[in-house]
C-alpha cells in the first residue's frame, strides 16, 4: 500500500512546478504601469561572464538619472524560460534581454512590447548608428522593438590549417565544388573532413541555413517564416536538400557524428587534434579554442566565409548565426523615456570600448574605431569586415521561429543528417510548423 | 528511551510493578486521524492539487502568456494522433523492463553477497555504492564524456565499438541509457536485497544443511523464495524510477537519434517547457500519471503483495 501511495506522490510531485506556474500566470495578467514600483526601471539580462558591461552602463545612467536602474540577471540556461514565465505579470521587467527575432515574436503578437519607431524619430542615431543587417533581426511587422546591445556571432568555416597543408589543400574553398573536391583530399588524408557536433543538433543546422541561403536567397526562409510552407516544397529547397545529401553522401562528417557533441568539447577537439580539417561553427568557435589551447587559436586555427553555390540565387557574402542580443521595452512600463534614454547608451563610444575589452564584437558603426584595442584585432577585424558587408544576415533558424519551433527544426535537421529522413520526410516535418 | 529502559526494567525484589510499563504505552494513545493529518496535508497540497490543476490545464491551450485558453478536447486529440505520443509510451514501457531485468539480477547477487561475512565485503560494498552518491546529472555528464567516440572508451576499443555510433543509433542509445541505469541503481537495490538477505532466519539455512542442500539450492530454495517481498518493493521502485527516468536523456542523448529515446517523461518536458505548450505538456503529465497507477496496480495484485502474506509464516 504504502508503495502505491509513495509512487503516485512523487509522480504527482512533478506537477507541482506546473502549478507554481499556472498560479503566476493567473495572478498576473498584465497589470498597469501604476502597479509598478516608482523611479525604479528592472533589467532583466542573461547571466554569464559578459555582465560587467551591463552593469556599467547600469552604473554610468544611474549617476544621472532620477529613476533607477535595476539589474536583475537571470542564469543564462532558464533565461528564456523564466522570462516567458513572468513576462507577462506584474514582474515582469521593464526592459529586458533577448535574441530578437522569435525569441519575441510571440510578445509583439501578445501586445506586451513597446515599439520603438517614435524614439528613434526624436533620435535617428537610436537605428542609424547600428549595422543595418543586425538592426533588423528585431524590425517585426516594420516596427523596431529591439537595440542590439551585445556582440555579434556569425557562423563562419573554421579549419586547422596544418591537417589542409598536409591533405595538400592550399586555401579554404571558394566554392561548393572546390569544398567536395577538398572532402575528398581530407578522407584520402585519413582524416574526417568536418567535424560535426551532431548531438547537439543546431550544429547540424547551421549546415542548413547557409546551403538553403546559397541556393535560394535569403527570401526562401523569410516567406516560411511568414507562414508560406509551401516554399519548403520548392525546386530551390529539394536543390539545396540534394547538395546537403551529396555532402554527407561523400561522407564529409564521418559516421559518429551523432554521438559527438560542440558542448562537451567533442567537435571542437577533433578540429584542435588534427583528427578533422573543417568545422562550421560560431565565433566563440575562437574563444572555445583559445580557452583550451591558446597556441593552436592563434596559429593554426583558420576561419573563411561559408563557400557560394555557383547558380545559387543567395548573396555569397551573406551571413548566418545570431545577428546580436537586444534590449527591449516592455509596454506596461512606467518610465518609457527613461528606458529609451539608457537605451542610447548602446551606441556610445563607452558602451563599445568595454565589449570590445571583454572579447564581444558590437555592431556599432563606430565599432571600427576601436578594433585595435581586441584581443585578437586581426580576427576582429575580419568579423567586423563580413558582417558590414553583408547583404543579409540571417538569423538562425531556431531563433527567428518563436521557441515552440525549436523541437521540431532540430529533429527534422538531425533526422536528415543520420538519414532516417529523405528529402520528402525534411519537407513535411518543415511544413507542419 | 531511557525512561521507558528503566521503567521496564523489574523492580528489586522481584515485587511485579507493571504499572509504569501500561502507563509508557498508553500516553501514546492508539494511531488515529491525527497521526495520519501531516502525511495527508502534504500529500493533498504537493500531489492531489497539482494533479488536479494539470488535469485543468490539459483542457487548455496555454504558453504562459495572458490566461489559459479553454480548447476542450484538442490536447488530447493531437496526443491521440501524435506518433512521438504512441512510440513515446513503448519505449518507456521498454526501459522499464529493460531496466528490471538487467537490475533484479545483478543487485539480488550482489546483495545476497554483500549479506554475507566473507573478507574484504565492507570495503567493496562501500566501493559498490559510490554511484549512488552521486547525481543523475553527474553521471550522465560523466558517461557522456567517456562515451565520446573519437576520444572516449569506444575510440579506445574500436575492434568492440567500430566508429562508437553508440548515441547515433537508436539500439545504441537505448542500450547506454539502460547502461548507465544500471550503473546507477543496481548499488541501491543492493542495499534494499543486502538488508533483506541479512533478515532471514538462520535456521532455515542450518536445517537445510542438516537435510544436505548445497549452497546454490540453498540458494534457490530459502534466499529467493525469502526475498519475494523485497523483490517486489525493489521492482515497484524501478518501474516508477523508469517511469520518471528524465535527466539521462536530457544529457546523454536529448532524446535522439531523432526521437528515438524520447520517453514519455522526458516528451512531457519538451512540449511544457521547450515548446511552451503547457496544455499539451499537462496532458502528458497525466497520461503518466494513469499509466503509472496502472503499472502499479497490476504489480500489486499480480504479486499478491496486496494481502501481504508472511514470508516467515510457521517460524
Amino acid at each position: 500500500m504504502n508503495n502505491r501511495t509513495r509512487m503516485s506522490r512523487s509522480l504527482a510531485g512533478g506537477a507541482v512546478m506546473m502549478l507554481g506556474l499556472t498560479l503566476a500566470g493567473c495572478s498576473g495578467g498584465g497589470g498597469d504601469a501604476s502597479s509598478r514600483p516608482e523611479n525604479e526601471l528592472h533589467l532583466a539580462v542573461y547571466g554569464d561572464a559578459g555582465n560587467t558591461v551591463e552593469q556599467a552602463m547600469v552604473d554610468k545612467f544611474n549617476k544621472t538619472s532620477d529613476v533607477k536602474i535595476v539589474l536583475d540577471t537571470i542564469p543564462g540556461a532558464d533565461y528564456q524560460k523564466k522570462l516567458q514565465t513572468i513576462i507577462d505579470t506584474d514582474s515582469a521587467p521593464d526592459i529586458f534581454f533577448n535574441w530578437g527575432g522569435g525569441s519575441i515574436a510571440n510578445f509583439v503578437d501578445a501586445g506586451l512590447l513597446l515599439p520603438l519607431d517614435e524614439f528613434i524619430e526624436e533620435d535617428p542615431q537610436l537605428k542609424d548608428a547600428f549595422l543595418p543587417s543586425v538592426f533588423e533581426t528585431a524590425v517585426i511587422d516594420d516596427k523596431a522593438y529591439g537595440v542590439p546591445m551585445r556582440g555579434t556571432q556569425p557562423v563562419m568555416l573554421f579549419n586547422n590549417s596544418e591537417v589542409l597543408k598536409q591533405a595538400g589543400i592550399d586555401a579554404p574553398p571558394a566554392t561548393w565544388d572546390e569544398l567536395l573536391e577538398d572532402v575528398k583530399k581530407l578522407k584520402a588524408a585519413g582524416v574526417t573532413p568536418i567535424a560535426l557536433g551532431g548531438g547537439d543538433k543546431w550544429p547540424t543546422q547551421m549546415w542548413f541555413q547557409y546551403v538553403f541561403d546559397r541556393v535560394a536567397g535569403e527570401d526562401l526562409f523569410q516567406a516560411a517564416l511568414d507562414g508560406d510552407t509551401d516554399v519548403w516544397d520548392s525546386e530551390e529547397s529539394r536543390e539545396a536538400l540534394g547538395k546537403l545529401r551529396e555532402l554527407i553522401d561523400a561522407g564529409a562528417f564521418g559516421t559518429n557524428f551523432d554521438s559527438v557533441k560542440f558542448t562537451d568539447g567533442g567537435s571542437p577537439a577533433l578540429l584542435a587534434s588534427g583528427r578533422a580539417g573543417f568545422e562550421l561553427m560560431g565565433s566563440w568557435e575562437y574563444a572555445t579554442q583559445q580557452d583550451s589551447d591558446p597556441a593552436f587559436a592563434e596559429e593554426v586555427l583558420g576561419y573563411s566565409e561559408f563557400p557560394a553555390i555557383e547558380g545559387g540565387e543567395g548573396d555569397p557574402h551573406n551571413l548566418a548565426g545570431n545577428t546580436n542580443n537586444f534590449y527591449s521595452i516592455h509596454k506596461e512600463t512606467r518610465y518609457p523615456e527613461e528606458a529609451a534614454e539608457f537605451l542610447k547608451l548602446m551606441y556610445s563610444d563607452e558602451f563599445v570600448q568595454e565589449q570590445v575589452a571583454i572579447g564581444n564584437l558590437p555592431t556599432t558603426t563606430n565599432t571600427e574605431k576601436f578594433l585595435d584595442k581586441a584581443a585578437d584585432p586581426e580576427y576582429a577585424k575580419y568579423q567586423f569586415d563580413l558582417v558590414q558587408k553583408a547583404p543579409h544576415f540571417q538569423l538562425s533558424w531556431d531563433q527567428a521561429y518563436p521557441p515552440e519551433a525549436t523541437v521540431t527544426i532540430h529533429t527534422a535537421v538531425s533526422q536528415f543528417f543520420s538519414g532516417q529522413i529523405d528529402e520528402d520526410g525534411f519537407i513535411k516535418a518543415m511544413q507542419g510548423l | 528511551m531511557t525512561v521507558l529502559a528503566t521503567s521496564r526494567r523489574p523492580a528489586p525484589g522481584g515485587s511485579p510493578v507493571s504499572r509504569p510499563a501500561r502507563s509508557g504505552a498508553s500516553s501514546v494513545g492508539r494511531p488515529g486521524f491525527i497521526w495520519a493529518l501531516p502525511a495527508t496535508i502534504f500529500f493533498a497540497l504537493f500531489a492531489l492539487v497539482p494533479l488536479a490543476a494539470v488535469a485543468v490545464l490539459s483542457f487548455t491551450s496555454w504558453s504562459g502568456l495572458g490566461d489559459p485558453r479553454f480548447v476542450g478536447f484538442e490536447n488530447w486529440e493531437t496526443l491521440m494522433a501524435d506518433p512521438v505520443m504512441l512510440k513515446s509510451l513503448w519505449l518507456s514501457l521498454l526501459f522499464i523492463v529493460l531496466g528490471v531485468v538487467t537490475q533484479t539480477p545483478l543487485s539480488i547477487l550482489l546483495g545476497v553477497w554483500a549479506a554475507g561475512n566473507q573478507r574484504n565485503r565492507a570495503v567493496l560494498s562501500a566501493i559498490y555504492f559510490i554511484p549512488l552518491l552521486l547525481s543523475s546529472a553527474a553521471i550522465s555528464v560523466l558517461w557522456r564524456a567517456l562515451l565520446d567516440p573519437n576520444f572516449g572508451i569506444p575510440g579506445q576499443l574500436s575492434w568492440l565499438f567500430g566508429d562508437g555510433n553508440l548515441l547515433g543509433t537508436q539500439s545504441g542509445a537505448i542500450g547506454v541509457l539502460i547502461f548507465v541505469g544500471m550503473w546507477q541503481f543496481t548499488p541501491f537495490h543492493t542495499l534494499i536485497y543486502q538488508g533483506a538477505a541479512r533478515g532471514i532466519p538462520h535456521v532455515l539455512y542450518q536445517a537445510a544443511e542438516i537435510d544436505g542442500a548445497g549452497r546454490v539450492r540453498q540458494f534457490f530454495a530459502i534466499t529467493l523464495p525469502q526475498l519475494r517481498n523485497t523483490a517486489i518493493t525493489s521492482i515497484i521502485l524501478m518501474v516508477v524510477g523508469g517511469l520518471t527516468t528524465f535527466e539521462t536523456v536530457l544529457i546523454l542523448t536529448n532524446g535522439g537519434p531523432g526521437t528515438d529515446t524520447t520517453i514519455t517523461a522526458f516528451y512531457m518536458y519538451q512540449e511544457a517547457f521547450q515548446s511552451f505548450d503547457f496544455g499539451v505538456g499537462s496532458a502528458i503529465a497525466l497520461v503518466l500519471v494513469i499509466v503509472a497507477t496502472a503499472i502499479s496496480l497490476v504489480v500489486v495484485k499480480v504479486s499478491g503483495y496486496d494481502k501481504m502474506n508472511s514470508s516467515l509464516e510457521g517460524l
